[in-house]
């Protein structure tokens, strides 16, 4: 008997059968749906009630005409600059927790934790209230700045289980060369966690590209509405034009799966998990 | 002394920003819920009405429905299905019978859409499937499971279990690819000793992996607690609480009472019991996960 082979008993035949049914159900439920709305977004209403099986870009169009791209373009803004300085506060904040013992250590970094799971929905009328008098309500700037704190407890946690494997000895073999702790971070550790940094970063984009509940309450005006808001736009009251809806909800995920793909396999699940809302 | 510095510039801006969008309107939160403001006279500010607010929540008749659906709909429900499901779906991927048919990594990769998509999306994807003439009721008619077709967001029977549905289908991806990870972590000769013993797959099942999943289903099944709790987008985005206010939930709730009644006063309040829940929660959190947590990572 060579060395390498297991005890496992083969799996019988009708054990293959109920786990293939098993997954073929499982499976098609899981992807059906996403299938049926992106092929459905090129058939004219959406597929609904329509028998003919035309192809049409017709959905796409009249999104766009409606408006669709100034979404587009605010959501862009908005996230991109949140991401940017949500990650560059992000990896300073990490870099510290990750290098150093200092007094609070425990306590500030069990608060980032706890951020992690915080009610956003409570905060949502003391921070209209602050915005309103600050004017941040509709505003570009009250939204980065709302989504930039809003991703710092994810990110912050995820660069902290990035750069405890990086080795501190990196860090003071330079120091005794004489570089700067800048120079340190900015010329080894950058590099070296550059996945980690884009994956972390990236995720952050997500959340933000993603979020309903603060947009809906603090961007009222309709130019200034991100891609989330403008999705529901073409819920009419007793009217839903499934065609742009579709369309729009093709537009809004596309980029999420073009970015989510690669990285999924850098972030692992479990620490995801703290960071859904 | 140098090294002080370089610490307190590094962490003070995420810290501030922190302190100004978590720990301030905690407790602005919380003197607004003492007040009558209301978003039309935000200007002049509200006034101080003491515990009125919280003794009109008390006594209002749908506030046992609110809660039952807060607690018993959108928490235990959803978060005992996820984790039911997650753990089917892990155990399903990580059978030999599915490695046999070479169907495991087309399944993590099928994993992967529904998780994906952004839980806006996912809501739409649903309201369109669950039409009176969409793809649901169409299927069931012809399979001859129903003769009408059902308004499943607007019929009271069929509503929660469609808003369930809808969160199950965006969420158990995850539970079942954390779970598949844990599984893979299993030593092998564990199953070989309990195969030696002439254990059966269920006694494997019970004795083994279960209790090797268990740290990871229970991080997992209290991370759902706070993520189904607080949540807003699936039952606003479905239902808008209704049919009537059917549905309604401490979440949304907050927002009715606030943004579409305008009583940010009454809305505060309702937050601030929320977030006492969510504190109790939060200790739980802290006992059970956090402190592991902060020892691996730190």
């Amino acid at each position: 008997m060579p060395a390498s082979s297991r005890h496992w008993r083969e799996p019988g035949a009708w054990q293959l059968v109920v786990v293939l049914v098993l997954a073929i159900v499982t499976l098609f439920v899981l992807v059906y749906p996403a299938i049926y709305v992106f092929f459905g977004s090129f058939r004219p209403a959406g597929g609904l009630l329509s028998a003919a099986e035309t192809f049409t870009i017709r959905n796409y169009v009249r999104i766009f005409q409606a408006g669709f791209g100034r979404f587009i373009i605010n959501s862009v803004v908005i996230c991109v600059a949140a991401t940017v300085v949500s990650t560059v506060l992000s990896i300073m904040a990490a870099y510290v927790f990750s290098r150093f013992t200092f007094r609070f250590k425990r306590a500030l970094f069990m608060g980032i934790l706890f951020g992690q799971v915080f009610p956003w929905i409570v905060l949502i009328n003391p921070l209209f209230v602050a915005f309103a008098t600050m004017h941040l309500i509709n505003s570009y700037f009250g939204m980065i700045l709302t989504y930039t704190a809003f991703t710092i407890p994810f990110s912050v946690y995820m660069l902290v289980g990035y750069l405890v494997t990086v080795p501190k000895s990196l860090d003071e073999a330079a120091i005794i060369d004489g570089a700067s702790r800048w120079q340190v971070i900015w010329l080894i550790i950058c590099p070296v966690m550059l996945p980690g940094f884009v994956a972390t970063a990236t995720y952050a984009f997500l959340l933000c590209w993603t979020e309903y509940l603060f947009a809906l309450a603090f961007l009222t005006q309709t130019d200034l509405k991100t891609l989330p808001l403008g999705l529901y736009q073409f819920f009419g009251d007793d009217y839903v034009d499934w065609g742009a809806v579709m369309a729009a909800s093709v537009v809004t995920t596309l980029p999420v799966f073009l970015l989510f793909l690669p990285i999924q396999g850098w972030i692992s699940p479990g620490r995801i998990a703290g960071a859904v809302k | 002394m140098r090294e002080r510095l370089f610490i307190v510039t590094m962490l003070l801006p995420a810290m501030v920003l922190l302190v100004l969008f978590y720990g301030y309107p905690i407790f602005d939160n919380l003197r607004i819920s003492f007040t009558d403001l209301s978003l039309l006279g935000m200007k002049k500010g509200g006034n101080w009405v003491g515990l009125a607010n919280y003794r009109e929540l008390f006594h209002r008749g749908d506030f046992g429905h609110i809660l039952f659906n807060t607690f018993v709909w959108l928490t235990a429900t959803s978060v005992l299905l996820r984790l039911l499901m997650g753990l089917g779906i892990a155990v399903l991927l990580n059978t030999r019978a599915m490695k046999k048919l070479r169907l495991a990594s087309v399944a993590r990769f099928a994993l992967l859409i529904p998780w994906a998509t952004p839980p806006i999306v996912a809501v739409v994807i649903w309201r369109f499937l669950l039409e009176r003439n969409g793809v649901v009721n169409e299927t069931l008619m012809r399979l001859n499971i129903i003769s009408q077709p059902i308004a499943f967001l607007a019929d009271m029977r069929a509503v929660w279990p469609s808003i369930v549905a809808i969160m199950l289908w965006n969420t158990v991806p995850l539970i079942a690819l954390s779970l598949l990870s844990s599984l893979q972590t299993v030593p092998e000769e564990y199953y070989e000793a309990a195969e030696l013993d002439g254990a059966t797959n269920w006694q494997v099942f019970r004795f083994v992996t279960l209790p090797f999943l268990m740290p990871a289903i229970l991080v997992l099944g209290l991370m759902s607690v706070f993520w189904s709790f607080n949540n807003f987008v699936y039952v606003w985005l479905a239902t808008g609480a209704g049919p009537g206010t059917f549905t309604n939930v401490l979440a949304t709730e907050v927002y009715l009472k606030g943004f579409v009644d305008f009583r940010l006063g009454y809305s505060s309040a309702i937050g601030m019991m929320m977030a006492i829940i969510m504190g109790a929660f939060g200790i739980l959190y802290l006992r059970l996960v956090a402190r592991q947590q902060l020892e691996e990572t730190l």
